[in-house]
Order: structure tokens, then sequence, then C-alpha cells
């Protein structure tokens, strides 16, 4: 049959901003006022903060500058044309061995805090099969289709982040916001390092731009959509800190979740509006999640044209249902996250900012 | 789409008609020239039914015999007796010029002159004129010819245009379709007085031969879809359509989907709406029911009358509409949810006081809703089987003795019996009926989702519901547009209605190719 105009499944710039800004918002946020916290002191969190989300914006930028030299290219086509086939499928595996453990990772983190906040009694290992089944489903349908649940339950989870903050306006105190710039500067580079790790979301667009429509402004969209991640972030932590202050906010577990806990609803219809929270919250790790496994799909089909999607699929679900129940326990499962966040500076700042200064040196222009 | 089945289905069309066409081929029998054989083999073929009238009588000066055929019951017993048989035995006799001698000429005499009707047609086809007795016309033969006129005098009895039961309106026109579809198409035109309004025909079912209408503004509508829908329509090959129920379940695009994507109703008003905002419609005789497509989820919550009440109203009666949508699926598996896995997030005092109710009640919430739940679904389809009357009773019986005799003796808490009652009163305010019918489906998958998971299953069953929907499509068009992919001009008339001069745009999604309805700013209107 002829298809819309719209309908050809390609990303347009609209989506791009929501691509880019739900990606990042996913367990990260949840925790960001602890790690914050322990780091430095007071309010001064806020610096690190607004520098990395700079930083983030920057290297989404770039990112996308690059992808957009070459339109309608996958990853593994674009890299092998700037640095040769090898390189470029040493990446391609790199990149796809990265999606896969934060599939994983967020897989196993659903299932930890579900059971600490929702189901008390449900094994961490069924919880998170679950879990994996419906991001499993979700691949399986149209790319577009997983691209446009983005729109429907990005403002979701936003408004509910809002609605959550707006609640603590009675709980927050402003003396423990001063004084300000206490910190040293070690404190600010571990802050900063720490926050990095979970604004990033530059990444996937390394990889969904041979979907987008060829657009001059590609690299503007993605630089909003990055911007959305840090202003929310930076509101949750400005709300967690003047209302737990620094040194609580650095013991709770997930003072995000905490701060929901305080918040009082007019009407009192819910008690313990954390759960409630972060029920809608799994809405957020869905879309990341799903938007990891999903490149993992498109860098496979990049390497191996022939084989169909859902090979891939039933191949990977298990690969990655195992990685997801590797670490014994939640220690080991933040090792894993830090070990990731490692693995994520290297794909989504020191990749793209090489290839881009590689291309430029060596006039490689795609066809744009 | 499910694109594949509809290769299948038409190449397995290609076939059939292959076959019919050798079938056919093998038995065509011409007309005879005399007149008692050809009347001899009609009451052959229908294996002479007692409602085959067959009235023999002769014309002109030179009594030179005819006969009409027709079927008792299907015609227009006066326009047969007024128009055709005394027509043109009075005029035939009186004409200054008389009749001829050579039979095929007084066909042509007959066609020209004496028959005062608007359809009336020359064939010499055995199938033309069987399917014309069939569906009502009457068959003119003359002795000495193979030719036989076929004359419009369908006329049977019809119910006269009421006001359309199952979707009343509070203001707005209280016409319904009938099952005629030639009073349909009527209502239709009246609205449409555009040159550019197309009624494509068809005829649909082996054996019923039913006509369809395919309508369609030209100039507005994006041709895509009307072809993919013609394209779809002629695709269907079963022996008989009865309802467009079946049209519908032949030409939507995923028949795995529990929720409607092609709308249906009773509404001229609303066919109308949808045509002007660049959607087709389909009528089909015998039906009162027509299809509009493509649909999407913002259409399953919307109402002609939005339109006509003061915006205001039309926006808050459908914010409440999602609300009604948003209990109907969600309420008894929050309930189960937060009952049986996170009793904590009740508020204490309500907790308490629920607990009290839930005193001796022997059956665990997920049971006791699912109890209360079929009850209510029984009740709902025994009100609708029973005559009129009855139905009440049932709802009296069902209501209040039902649900007070559990109550009482203990099967039930009264906190289920309230939830279960919102639900229904719920489900009973969105407007389109067959996606009340998805609503009830998905609601009872909600319900096992929060009794195995609590709120993590209701949110996983929630993401599963979006991931089918936005992979569902409705004539190729998405069925989430214009919420995803985001058509934000389109969502003046979504959730919120805008006030008409506002609404100077047909919907985006649907890709029109004219897309200006008005201008707010004309006529010193502006301000």
């Amino acid at each position: 049959m002829k298809t819309f105009e719209y309908e050809k499944g390609e990303i347009n710039e609209k989506e791009i901003v929501y691509l880019a800004a739900s990606y990042p918002i996913a367990v990260g946020v949840l925790s960001i006022p602890r790690t914050l916290g322990r780091v430095t002191n007071f309010f001064d969190g806020w610096v690190c903060l607004v520098v990395t989300g700079i930083f983030c914006i920057f290297v989404t930028g770039v990112s996308a500058k690059l992808a957009s030299y070459f339109p309608g290219q996958t990853f593994f086509k674009y890299a092998s044309t700037i640095c040769s086939k090898p390189v470029a499928l040493i990446l391609t595996i790199y990149g796809t061995i990265y999606f896969i453990a934060t599939t994983s990772f967020q897989t196993r983190f659903v299932a930890i805090i579900t059971k600490q906040y929702l189901l008390f009694k449900t094994p961490v290992e069924i919880i998170s099969l679950v879990f994996l089944f419906v991001i499993v489903y979700a691949v399986a349908g149209s790319r577009i289709g997983l691209i446009r649940l983005n729109l429907l339950f990005f403002p979701i989870t936003i408004l509910v982040a809002l609605f959550v903050l707006a609640m603590n306006i009675p709980n927050f105190e402003f003396e423990n916001l001063s004084p300000f710039f206490t910190t040293s500067w070690e404190g600010y580079w571990k802050g900063s390092k720490e926050s990095f790790f979970t604004l990033s979301g530059s990444e996937i667009l390394l990889f969904y731009v041979a979907y987008i429509k060829k657009t001059e402004k590609t690299s503007k969209y993605a630089m909003i959509g990055a911007g959305i991640p840090a202003i929310i972030y930076l509101m949750i932590y400005t709300t967690a800190i003047g209302v737990f202050n620094s040194q609580t906010a650095g013991m709770l577990v997930y003072p995000t979740i905490e701060l929901a806990k305080e918040a009082e609803v007019p009407g009192s219809f819910f008690g313990r509006i954390e759960s409630l929270f972060f029920t809608i919250w799994i809405m957020a790790i869905f879309n990341t999640a799903s938007l990891a496994l999903d490149i993992v799909l498109i860098s496979l089909s990049s390497i191996f044209h022939k084989t169909k999607k859902i090979t891939f699929i039933i191949f990977l679900t298990p690969i990655i249902y195992f990685i997801a129940m590797f670490p014994v326990n939640s220690i080991r499962v933040s090792l894993m996250g830090q070990f990731l966040s490692y693995m994520s500076f290297g794909l989504g700042v020191v990749v793209p900012v090489f290839l881009l200064i590689i291309a430029k040196v060596r006039g490689i222009k795609g066809n744009a | 789409m499910t694109s594949n089945s509809f290769f299948k289905r038409e190449k397995s069309k290609n076939k059939i008609i292959q076959n019919s066409k050798e079938e056919s081929d093998d038995f065509t029998p011409k007309l005879f020239l005399k007149l008692d054989e050809n009347l001899q083999k009609i009451q052959e073929m229908l294996d002479n039914p007692g409602d085959l009238i067959i009235r023999k009588f002769t014309i002109g000066l030179i009594n030179h015999s005819c006969a009409v055929v027709y079927l008792d019951g299907l015609i227009d017993k006066l326009l047969i007796n007024d128009q055709i048989i005394k027509n043109i035995q009075i005029e035939s006799t009186k004409s200054e010029e008389s009749l001829s001698d050579d039979p095929v000429y007084i066909v042509d005499q007959l066609y020209d002159k004496y028959i005062s009707s608007g359809e009336v047609e020359k064939t010499t086809s055995w199938d033309d004129i069987l399917y014309a007795i069939l569906s009502g016309d009457t068959a003119l033969y003359v002795d000495g010819t193979n030719q036989v006129l076929t004359i419009g005098s369908k006329g049977w009895e019809s119910r006269s245009i009421e006001e359309p039961v199952t979707e009343a309106v509070i203001r707005g026109p209280r016409e319904g379709f009938i099952e005629s579809l030639r009073t349909n198409t009527m209502l239709i035109r009246r609205s449409i007085r555009d040159q550019n309004l197309r009624f494509k025909s068809y005829k649909i079912g082996r054996r019923t031969k039913k006509d369809l209408v395919l309508i369609y503004i030209d100039k507005i509508v994006n041709p895509n879809i009307v072809e993919e829908v013609n394209k779809r329509i002629q695709s269907i090959d079963i022996d008989s359509a009865l309802e467009s129920g079946h049209i519908e379940q032949w030409i939507e695009d995923d028949f795995l989907s529990p929720f409607p994507q092609i709308d249906h109703t009773e509404r001229p008003d609303k066919v109308v709406g949808a045509l002007l905002e660049g959607k087709v419609a389909i009528l089909l005789d015998g039906t009162p029911f027509a299809l509009i497509a493509p649909m999407t989820f913002g259409n399953t919550l919307q109402s002609q009358e939005d339109y006509y009440e003061r915006w205001l109203v039309g926006s808050l009666i459908r914010v409440l509409r999602y609300l009604a949508a948003f209990i109907a699926v969600f309420l008894p598996s929050i309930y189960i949810a937060l009952e049986s896995y996170h009793p904590g997030m009740i508020p204490s005092k309500l907790a308490f006081s629920i607990a009290a109710t839930r005193e001796g009640v022997p059956f665990p919430v997920f049971v006791e809703a699912l109890l209360m739940e079929t009850t209510m679904e029984l009740l709902r389809e025994a009100g609708i089987r029973l005559p009129k009357p009855i139905g009440q009773t049932i709802g009296i019986v069902g209501g209040l003795v039902i649900g007070e005799a559990a109550v009482s003796a203990g099967i039930v808490s009264p906190v289920m019996v309230i939830i279960v009652a919102i639900t229904a009163i719920s489900s009973f305010a969105i407007p389109s009926y067959s996606t009340a019918l998805s609503f009830r489906i998905i609601r009872f998958a909600f319900m096992g989702a929060a009794a195995v998971f609590g709120l993590y299953g209701v949110i996983l069953a929630y993401i599963v519901i979006n991931i089918h929907l936005v992979n569902l499509k409705s004539i190729g068009v998405p069925y989430t547009s214009p919420f995803a992919p985001g058509f934000t001009k389109d969502w003046k008339d979504l959730i919120l209605r805008f006030p008409i001069p506002m609404l100077t745009k047909r919907p985006k999604h649907l890709q029109p190719e004219n897309l200006t309805r008005g201008d707010m700013n004309k006529g010193g209107n502006s301000s």
C-alpha cells in the first residue's frame, strides 16, 4: 500500500528532541542527589550539573553533526568511510556490547527498585524477566512505533516528576542551600563525573541518525533535547537538597523517590506517593531500555544484513537476561553501572569527537 | 499492517473469479426469441416461486404479446400498474405512429417512447435479467426478440427515518440511517451539495450481491486512503455481507487487535462531519450502520454532539470522557493492586474502613472483583437481549437485589460493589460502543496483571497496550496520531474542542488534499 509522507519510518525533528531527552532520563535521576550530595557540600552540586549539562549538550551537538554528515547511513557504514572497516567493526561491536549491557543494567535496576518499593515478595528474577519481555515486545514492533512511545510516555513522566516537585514546595527550606562554593575542586570534579554518567545520551544519536529525516537542524534539535534532562536533573537536585539537606540526601539510597514520599497530596487520596511515582517512572526506564535494545538491533543488522530482526531478538533475550542476573547483589549492580559509565564516556564523547576530527582532517564529507 | 494476508486474499480472489467465470461459461443460456419459451425458462430458473408474477398482455393495434415479470413484494405495484403496463397499453394503441411489425423495433419504440420511467435498460443476458428481477426491478419481455427491457421498480416496505437508538444526542439532528441504501445516500447528498462528493458502488457477496457505496469528497480526502479502501473492498470475497460488520472485519488492518480500527455510526451528521475531515464512509444496503475510516484513538472518545454544544461544554465533556475511559479500564485493577500488594498506599483511615468491610469476605480481592465484574457483564448482556420492559427488571434485580444480597451474604464487600458500579457507569459514558467493548476486554487483562504483579503489573500492561497502539494502523494512518506522531495543530480538536471559528483546518494527520476549512478573519469578523 501507499504510505503517508510521515509514515515512511523516518524520525522527524520533534521526535529527535524527545529521543535525545528521554534516553538519559532513567534510573540515574533516582539517585543523583545522593551521588552529588556525597561528594559536594550543601548546594554546590548545581555547578557540576550545569557544567556537565552544557558539556552534554555540546557532545550531543557533535554527535548529531557528525551523523548528519552522513544522512541515511548506519554507524557502521559511515565509521567505515571515516576510518577503515576493521576499526568501524570494532567500534560497532563496542557499541553493541555497551547497549546490551545498558539494557541488562536497566532491567536489573527496575527489578531492584520494584522489589524495594512495590513488590516485596516477588523474586527479582521474575520481575526483571517480565520487564524484559515487555521491552522485547516493544522492539519487535516497528522502529518508528518505538520512538512514538517516547512521545507518549515522556510527557507523562515529566509531568509526574514536576508534580512531585511541586508538592514538595512546602517542605523546601532555603537554609539547606547555603553557604555556597565550599566544595573542593576534587569534589566538583567527582560530582561532574558522576553527573555526566547519568546525563549523557549522545551515543544513541550516532546510531539513530540513519533513520532521521534529512534536515539542517538535526543537531539543533538534538541539543534542545539534551538540555531537557539537564534542567530536570537540576530541578530535582535543588528540591532534594532543599528538602533533605545534602548530608541526608547523600545517605538516602534513592533520594528522588524519597522526595515523593515527602510529598503531601492535598485531599489525601493516596498515601505513599513514592510507589505511585516509581510506577510511573517505570515508563521512563522502559523508554531508555527499549531504545538501548533497539540500537543493539540496529547495529547488529548493520553488520549482518541478511539476518531477520526476530532472529536477533530470540538470540539476544537470554543473553541480556543472563547479564542482568549476573551481579549477585546491588553493590555489584552499582559496580556494573560504573563500568557502563566509563564505556559510555568512550562511546558518547571519545568516539564522536575523534570521528569528527578525522573526518574533518581527511576531508570526508559523506554525501550530505 | 497485515499486507501479507491481504495479498493472499487477493490472490485467492483472482483464482475464484477465474473459477466462477469458468462455471458461468459452461451454462450461459441464450434468450429465446419466443415469449413463452423465455417465460418458461425463467420459471424454471427460479423454480417457479409463489411470489414470481408474470403478467402477459398485448400492446398496440396489432396485439403484439408482451409480458412483465417481477417478484411480488420487492416492487412498487402502483408504479408497475400505472407507469408500465397502463402506459404501454394506452400509449401504444392511441399513438398516431403505429407500432412496428419488427419486434426488435418494438423494443426500441418502447424504450424511447412509451415507458415513462427513469431507469430502463436493454439487455440480452439472463444474468442481468435475473439480477434485476431479484433486486426488485421488472423485466419486460417482447415476443419475437431476445432483447429484454429491465425497468427500475424497486419499492418495498422499509422503516421510516427515526432517531438512532444507539447514539442518542441531546442536541443535534434526530435523523438516523435506515436499512435502505438509497435513503441513506439521500441523507448524505442532502447535507453536502458539493459536486466533488463521490459515490462509488460495489456489489458485495457472491450470493447476496448487496449494494455497497464508498463515499468520499474528492479534492478533500487523501487519494491514498480512497485507493487503499477501494483495493480492500474489491478484495472482499464472501458469499454474503449481512451487516457492515462483515465489511469492517474484512478490510480492517489488524484483526488480532482488541481495538476497533474502523468507526461505525447510525448518524448521517457524523458521516458528513467525517467526510469533511477527509475520511471515507462506507454504506451497505440492509444496515443502518455506516462505516467511517480511517479511525484514530482520539475518535473513540469523541461524539458528534461535542461540536453542537458550545466549546467549553464540548471540551469539558471530552475531558470527562477521558476520565471515564481511565476509570473504565483501570479502576478495578488499581483497587486489586492496592488492596493485595500495596495496602500502605491507601490512606490509613480509608484502609481501615475497607478492611472492616472486607472482614468475612472469603475470597481474595481478585476473585471478588472477577466475580462482580462477571456478574456485571452478565447483567449487561442479559439486559440487551431481553425485551425493553423486562430489561428494566433485570436492572433492578441485578443492580439492587444481587448487589445488596451479595454484600449482606458476605460474598463481596460493599467497596467492591461501588468499584464495579463506578466502572460500569464509566464504560457507559464512552460514546463509541465498540470502543467500550474493547475497554471491557482490556479491563480484565489489567485485572489479571494487577493480581499477579500489583501496580508493577498494571504499568507494564499499560506499556504493552501502548506498544500495541503505536504499531496499529487504520487504513495506513497511525492509530495514535495525532498524539504520536505529534500533530500539535490537530490537538485543537482532540481532548479539548476549541471554538468553532478556530477550527479552520482539517486534521493534518489525515493529510487531506485541501487543508483549509474556512477563515476566521473573513467578513469583518476579525477581532
